[in-house]
């Protein structure tokens, strides 16, 4: 893969973005990258934020949805070949899609789709990808100058930042040298805008015809996932309960469903019968590293937090401030858990219903 | 100095020595094996007055001395540990702290009972995060009107759920030393049965298995205010001179299980045969039984002035610390060599030394471990 020339790079312009659609729906990350896209544009030199839609049978709605959230144009690839997911013929469409239309920059959801999706079509058009990212920005490479190049400066480029080494290290990585720069972005990290209402866009419907070749996989049947016994060391976010949440646990059974969490447990809960060993987080029982733990009754004995104290944000509930797990915990909240529960659980209902 | 003992103490050795050969060795590997509280044996205890040995007669006890109690805790753990600290915890840790801090209305409401064996005590001084650094106190006690509030848990507590009588430390507030703030502790009665005082976890354990040893949760307990013990802000004092005290009674359990070992394999050595003769007759035995034989009497010295000091002295501690310290690693170390004389058999379960074994690692740890009695030594060589 070798370097641009300018001139090449001269004529890619615009922010694209994968818009993921499954079961013509549009996936919510299609609407934050839209979102990001309508951010980034407004730093680059008149630059428009172009969605690309692959499916079959699109309707309109999916459209006008990408247009309220900042979509300038749509470009729509309709075949029955794009009716599910199949790595071949969307990488096709997209790397298609690039090739004739050639944008600056390509953002993909890093969804199980977008995390295939993504390395198959850089490796096609022979350009840079960035897996994972959280955060974008537009901006100078190298950062700083180097004394004595300062001409060899490039302004203007998309900054990708991911975490590295499993979270233990930030990167930053530029795409200097070709076109488009590509990078898979992280579900939940970009905010979404607010939608105006009748926003129009314009429709590019493009066919990049299909073949079908060896590449092509044959789908045998699709499986909707509806199992909500997850095991807690898999479990992105855990709610789990301690001692001062007593037997009953459906508060935090509705907090867990609210943010789309599983409930986990000290020891005194399982040795009080109230939950199964399988759900005990602890030196005796299983060691967890989610996203988000919340300690919500804990005490917080060091036989409790050597099994979470990997989590990556801990945020604990306890009406003793001088409980030893607000040493540990990110965000501590001393009270009532009767009370603050539901109304966190409300309010996390709310958030996400505006999401 | 005369070593040898009063006539009254051999007298109360040769019963403490039947009542264990007779009442309780029977029941030693069932209750091993079954984790099974000898509810059957307390109250057979209570009967022969070995409740309440060294409680003063005014207050319904035997009105001996500390030795004698010593001896008793050494008899029975010869042939059953988890027996030995049933009465251990119960005299020094729960009647000594109320003979020697309550008030006289206390007294006269608790000690009776306590030393007719009526009822059981216990001690709540450790928590999941406050073991050898006890000040790291987390449960709190909170005067409201005319009550004290519990809350928190305490864990790893000898005769849980069994007892009737609880001495439990906590937090009472907070005061300035030396420019730092530090926990207020203080020490109260708590009674089972009180309201939002319950039992959490039994412990599953490697040794002494038929003592129970449970957690104690307090959710909004409340006691009467009367039931603070000794002055308000004085509960750690009341507690490092309880266990001063709860250690004589650890190491003169550690002293008989020793002792114990001692004794069933110079038996077992006698009888068993290899290459035609007995393996008592092999100078490998011989050495080994006259060191086990050497140390468990330097133990015994040892427990035994512990024992004394209680008695005759102000401060005990130094004296204390030292016997529970060697009588302690010298039974793990006995008992150890106990199994391996036994051969195969000494790792069987029907043979009495590997539960002696197992019972005897403990005492290197509880009422405080190996490494804090060589705090509390060091501390007073180098006053």
């Amino acid at each position: 893969m070798g370097a641009m020339t300018k001139e090449q790079i001269a004529q890619y312009k615009d922010v694209y973005v994968f818009a993921q659609q499954v079961d013509n729906e549009l996936s919510g990350i299609a609407l934050e990258l839209t979102s990001e896209a309508t951010r980034l544009a407004a730093e680059l030199d008149d630059a428009k934020v172009v969605a690309v839609l692959l499916g079959s049978d699109l309707g309109s709605d999916l459209t006008d949805q990408l247009a309220e959230y900042g979509a300038d144009r749509v470009i729509v690839v309709d075949d029955p070949m794009l009716k599910d997911y199949m790595t071949e013929p969307y990488t096709h469409a997209l790397a298609s899609v690039i090739n004739e239309f050639k944008p600056e920059i390509m953002l993909v959801g890093a969804t199980a789709i977008g995390r295939d999706l993504g390395p198959c079509v850089s490796a096609r058009v022979a350009t840079g990808l960035t897996a994972d990212c959280t955060l974008l920005e537009i901006g100078d490479f190298p950062l700083k100058a180097i004394p004595g190049k300062e001409a060899e400066q490039k302004h203007k480029q998309l900054l990708m930042t991911r975490p590295a080494f499993g979270g233990n290290t930030i990167a930053t990585i530029a795409c200097p040298d070709n076109r488009p720069q590509m990078a898979t972005v992280r579900p939940g990290v970009m905010q979404k805008i607010e939608p105006k209402k009748g926003a129009q866009a314009d429709i590019i419907k493009f066919n990049p015809g299909f073949e079908k070749n060896a590449k092509y996989v044959e789908i045998q049947e699709i499986v909707k996932n509806v199992s909500d016994v997850v095991d807690i060391m898999d479990a992105k976010i855990l709610v789990s309960g301690g001692r001062g949440v007593g037997e009953d646990f459906t508060l935090l059974e509705e907090l867990a469903e609210a943010i789309g969490g599983t409930v986990s447990c000290s020891r005194a809960v399982v040795d009080s019968g109230w939950k199964p060993k399988d759900l005990q987080v602890g030196q005796t029982g299983k060691t967890v590293r989610p996203n988000v733990y919340f300690a919500i009754g804990i005490s917080g004995a060091i036989q409790h937090v050597a099994g979470m104290e990997e989590s990556d944000i801990i945020i604990a509930i306890n009406k003793d401030e001088d409980a030893p797990i607000f040493d540990v915990a990110d965000y501590g909240i001393v009270g009532d858990l009767n009370k603050i529960v539901p109304q966190l659980t409300e309010q996390i209902k709310a958030a996400v219903a505006n999401k | 100095m005369d070593f040898a003992l009063t006539e009254k103490h051999e007298m109360a050795r040769t019963l403490f020595k039947e009542f264990a050969e007779n009442e309780v060795k029977p029941l030693a590997q069932d209750v091993d094996e079954e984790e099974r509280f000898p509810v059957e044996t307390v109250e057979k205890m209570a009967k022969a007055g070995f409740m309440g040995i060294p409680i003063p007669k005014e207050y319904g006890g035997q009105g001996c001395d500390i030795l004698t109690y010593a001896m008793c805790v050494e008899e029975l753990s010869k042939v059953c540990g988890t027996t030995g600290v049933i009465v251990s915890a119960h005299t020094s840790l729960c009647c000594d702290p109320i003979l020697t801090y309550g008030t006289e209305e206390q007294k006269k409401k608790y000690l009776p009972d306590l030393a007719a064996g009526k009822k059981i005590g216990a001690f709540g001084l450790t928590e999941p995060g406050a073991g050898t650094d006890a000040q790291g106190q987390q449960t709190k006690a909170v005067l409201d009107g005319d009550e004290w509030v519990l809350n928190g848990s305490k864990c790893f507590i000898t005769n849980g759920s069994y007892a009737d009588v609880y001495i439990v430390i906590a937090v009472t507030g907070k005061v300035e030393k030396r420019g730092r703030m530090q926990k207020e502790i203080s020490a109260f009665i708590v009674e089972k049965g009180t309201p939002g005082f319950t039992f959490g976890t039994k412990e599953k354990k490697m040794g002494i298995r038929g003592s129970a040893t449970y957690e104690l949760i307090f959710q909004d307990c409340r006691i009467p205010k009367e039931n603070l013990l000794g002055q308000k802000g004085k509960g750690f004092a009341v507690a490092m001179h309880t266990l001063d005290g709860g250690r004589i009674g650890i190491a003169a359990q550690a002293l008989g299980l020793g002792e114990g070992a001692l004794e069933t394999t110079i038996n077992y050595v006698k009888e068993r045969k290899q290459f035609g003769r007995t393996i008592s007759q092999f100078q490998n035995t011989q050495f080994q039984l006259a060191d086990m034989a050497t140390k468990m009497q330097a133990a015994q010295l040892l427990v035994y002035r512990a024992a004394r000091a209680k008695d005759t002295q102000k401060n005990y501690g130094f004296e204390a610390a030292q016997a529970k310290l060697y009588a302690a690693e010298a039974a793990m170390e006995v008992t150890t060599k106990a199994v391996q004389l036994h051969g195969g058999y000494g790792y069987i379960r029907e043979y009495d030394v590997e539960r002696m074994m197992r019972d005897a690692k403990i005492t290197e740890i509880y009422e405080g471990t190996s490494e804090v009695q060589r705090m509390v030594i060091s501390a007073n060589l180098l006053k």
